[in-house]
């Protein structure tokens, strides 16, 4: 890399090279089955340089030092023929990096047959279970991922790491009813995945969703789960953090620093070092220093978060928050692993208080919401009705509102916390909202 | 392409494989990302490596490597991946038998992208901002632009060859407006894989491109809320074609369709007569192809045709399934992903209906033009958020509405479908179903007399 760097500083007027090498394996299933057997190794290597407040970037799939020049003299054409760019300031100088967990190497090496094994076993729990489930789909994999950044400033980071994960999607059939696909998922930093809890999880919502319920017009309490919290927050409210739409005022929460936009339940930060986190990196995807950033603290806000660029132009400082967009080389303002801090008592319980309400597994349409307002429409599916404390069925409805709005009706969030790599990562527990308006079919 | 022969040749000789399978990419790509008057990605792309696939004793194994120095290895390594795999399999995968075939496809693109020079794609893109930002309500605009060409070869032990010239452009803008303290984001997106440069600058030029986005935002910022319920609707051609790709199209893709509703609803009447539904090449199609990554021709099917529920999207290994010929839908992303069945361009067919007989009877309903966003369950039903839609009243289109969604069940919605326009649009996007791949979605103007829930 060193040599490269210095081939690189010929080009520009400073420069960054990040190096990506990765490894997966995986193993997916159809219909109750092992339908292939996977693996993909790629090196990919990106460079960023700039002369002249002129961003070039290249991106080559290889890490092979020539092949890499070629990259590098291909930036160097990107930036001669970009326009400037006033507002840049500087790549990140070196800071300083907490002390990384240490990798689980057995990751590096885990063979396709571990995974053929455990899904073999969960395909066949599953059935026993409930004989009238397909397991319709489902995977599992090892990744593991080497990360090297370095740029003229003197940033020199290496990180390394891996996660597993399964996840299954059973379709349940029995008499007229075909239930929609229920997920159920688990992440972890080992090879320990939670076979039987996800089957068991899986198999207790296709259990409910047999019974069809009608859904009405109502206001009710509504228990979101960890699955709809991600994919709602991800759009509806994650994007409101960003610096640069602070900068751009495009957020609705501009001038609301130290202001109380959620209820007092809801706490809210980013944090890679997060005991469930899958990604515990110690630096961003341009090299900062990660932290804890704590965004909601009980109910109140507390502040955005910021790459190099936009913190520059800002005038303040890295959050640690810019991540490499692998497919366009540059840098975005994102999340490593947001963390909805728990509570104390168990889904359970908290379903046993409802007199008549609904658990929402998952959301459709949430990607359909809008961030600049934090208005959303989505349809609640799989969801659930409560009834005198008990699950009674599976049921359809929409809810249209606004996720600052459903924010402050937040009563209480449960005790477990389940890890949900969506789009953004999130570590949340179960939400549940107070007087949820919701639109029956 | 020796490389990859010598590879071929040694795994059938080394290898007790039923099929092996190799498709090699080499692509310049080129993004650019504008943000606002900043380029925030201007971004050369190399990409290369080679997706291997191998069937044996009836199961998959597949590797993808960017490392082209040793493929014999790679070929070996997905070999033992579709053993490990095989031993727990009942069923032993086959393939539907096919006619090999050897060919180069040429591209129809008049101007490829790489021919352009950057600093016109530079000025295009700035172009457009400047033509959004002219209108005062205009907060922000981002552009993301991509193009890519190169070739894809695939060879496989059956004899199959194909070589492509392959290329692509796409252009997706997103514009945040605000106007009386209220904001609205709307989007829109071109491109294609049969027209080059040539349709940034002749058949969407940036005036029109810009017109129909701050349509859209006004639409927005003096929408009112609609009405929650079941009203008439009239959906334009973004908006049909959105519920034929998610709500029906998927359905209708072979490894789904087993556990869909339309598994039991083949050769029945699903929707009325004057109501058709295809999978097939389109003009300006950015799904159009000659071949699948397996080598199969693309053939034009009709998913519903007449009301009456057709056929349905096949590789080689649902085709055997199902005892029917593969129709080409196979396809990957990249050398990154194994093929699987994908939609390439799903369009309800025109019917005889101008779009004042649509709406002319209609007291009081809802015209939903563009959606921002769309998803469905596998019994058919979905929920699309409405980017732009207006308020029909008295057999006229009256007032916008703003961020709204539309949400049913396809399949009984179907059976609600009233009057065909006899128009056609399409628009072009991205499908994600664990892989991206490009896809148009389309049809005429269309009326629903229920089975859509608005609000």
């Amino acid at each position: 890399m060193e040599n490269l760097l210095r081939y690189a500083e010929k080009f520009f007027d400073e420069v960054e090279i990040a190096l990506y090498r990765s490894r997966e394996v995986s193993t997916s299933v159809e219909l109750n089955e092992i339908s292939m057997a996977s693996t993909r190794s790629e090196a990919i290597t990106i460079i960023r340089g700039i002369k002249d407040k002129r961003l070039g970037l290249a991106i080559v799939d290889s890490d092979e030092p020539e092949r890499v020049k070629g990259a590098i003299e291909q930036a160097a054409k990107m930036a001669e023929l970009n326009s400037r760019d006033e507002n840049w300031v500087s790549l990140p100088e070196p800071g300083k990096y907490r002390e990384a967990p240490k990798p689980n190497y057995e990751l590096k090496e885990a063979s396709p047959d571990t995974l053929v094994e455990k899904l073999v076993k969960a395909i066949a729990l599953a059935r026993e279970k409930d004989p009238h489930a397909v397991v319709a789909g489902g995977a599992g994999g090892v990744s593991w991922e080497e990360r090297h950044i370095v740029n003229s400033h003197g940033i020199d980071v290496f990180q390394e790491g891996g996660a597993a994960y399964m996840y299954l999607e059973l379709v349940g059939r029995k008499g007229e009813v075909v239930t929609p696909g229920i997920f159920d998922f688990d992440g972890r930093r080992d090879l320990n995945l939670d076979v039987e809890g996800i089957v068991e999880r899986a198999v207790q919502k296709v259990k409910w969703a047999y019974s069809v319920k009608a859904s009405r017009n109502e206001e009710v309490p509504v228990i979101l789960g960890p699955w709809a919290i991600a994919g709602l927050f991800s759009y509806a409210l994650l994007p409101a953090f960003s610096g640069e739409r602070l900068v751009k005022g495009t957020t609705p929460l501009l001038g609301k620093v130290g202001e109380k936009i959620a209820s007092d339940v809801i706490t809210l930060y980013d944090d890679p070092f997060h005991p469930l986190s899958l990604e515990p990196v110690i630096a961003d995807g341009e090299g900062v220093p990660t932290r804890k950033n704590v965004l909601i603290e009980n109910g109140t806000f507390r502040g955005f978060v910021w790459d190099n660029y936009w913190a520059k132009v800002y005038g303040t400082e890295s959050t640690g928050n810019g991540k490499r967009d692998l497919r366009s080389g540059g840098i975005n303002i994102g999340f490593h692993n947001v963390v909805i801090e728990n509570g104390k008592r168990s889904l359970e319980e908290l379903i046993g208080e409802i007199e008549r309400g609904y658990f929402v597994d998952g959301f459709q349409g949430a990607h359909s919401s809008n961030p600049d307002n934090g208005n959303f429409a989505v349809t609640a599916n799989p969801a659930f009705l409560i009834e005198d404390g008990e699950v009674k069925g599976a049921s359809v409805f929409l809810v249209a509102g606004n996720v600052y709005g459903l924010l402050q009706q937040a009563s209480e969030v449960t005790k477990e916390q389940t890890v949900m790599p969506f789009m953004n990562t999130m570590t949340t527990p179960h939400i549940k909202f107070e007087g949820v308006r919701i639109a029956g079919k | 392409m020796e490389a990859l022969e010598r590879a071929l040749e040694w795994a059938e000789e080394n290898l007790k494989a039923e099929y092996i399978e190799l498709r090699y990419e080499d692509l310049r790509k080129t993004t650019l990302g504008l943000k606002d008057g900043v380029f925030t990605s201007f971004t050369g792309k190399l990409h290369r490596g080679v997706a291997i696939r191998v069937l044996a004793d009836g199961a998959w194994g597949f590797a993808s490597t960017s490392d082209l120095s040793n493929l014999e290895k790679k070929i070996e390594e997905a070999y033992k991946l579709a053993r490990a795999a095989a031993q727990t399999k009942k069923e032993k995968i086959q393939l539907a038998e096919i006619e090999p075939v050897q060919d180069f496809v040429e591209s129809k693109m008049r101007i490829k992208p790489r021919e352009v020079d950057i600093g016109e794609k530079v000025g295009h893109l700035r172009e457009l901002e400047r033509l959004l930002k002219e209108d005062k309500a205009v907060k922000s605009v981002q552009i993301r632009y991509e193009d890519g060409g190169g070739r894809k070869i695939l060879l496989t032990n059956e004899g199959t060859e194909i070589e492509w010239d392959y290329n692509y452009l796409y252009q997706g803008t997103y514009v945040t407006g605000k106007a009386d303290g209220k904001l609205a984001m709307v989007r829109d997106s071109i491109g294609s894989v049969d027209y080059g440069w040539e349709l940034m600058t002749e058949r969407e030029p940036n005036e029109k491109v810009a017109r129909r986005l701050l349509r859209k935002m006004h639409s927005q910022l003096k929408g009112v809320a609609p009405k929650r319920g079941e009203w008439p609707i009239v959906a334009g051609p973004i908006v049909v074609g959105i519920i034929a790709h998610e709500a029906l199209g998927h359905l209708a893709e072979a490894d789904l369709t087993i556990n869909s509703p339309f598994k039991d609803l083949i050769g029945k009447q699903i929707a009325p007569e004057y109501v058709t539904m295809s999978e097939r090449i389109v003009e300006g199609g950015f799904g159009n192809d000659r071949y699948d990554d397996e080598g199969v021709p693309v053939k034009d099917i009709h998913i519903i045709e007449n009301g009456i529920l057709k056929e349905i999207m096949l590789n080689r290994e649902y085709a055997h399934k199902w005892g029917m010929e593969p129709n080409g839908h196979a396809r990957a992303e990249s050398y990154r992903y194994p093929p699987i069945i994908r939609m390439r361009n799903t369009v309800f067919e025109p019917g005889d209906h101008s779009f004042e007989e649509l709406i002319e009877d209609i007291k009081f309903g809802y015209y939903v033009v563009d959606f921002r966003g769309g998803q469905a369950q596998l019994n058919s039903a979905f929920q699309v958020g409405i980017q732009e839609g207006y308020v029909i009243r008295n057999g006229e289109i009256a007032e916008p509405i703003r961020d709204t969604s539309i949400t049913g069940v396809a399949i009984e919605a179907l059976k609600k479908i009233s009057a065909v326009g006899k128009d056609f649009g399409l628009e072009v996007g991205f499908c994600g179903k664990g892989q991206i791949a490009f896809v148009s979605s389309g049809g005429p103007h269309m009326r629903f007399d229920g089975g859509i829930l608005i609000g």
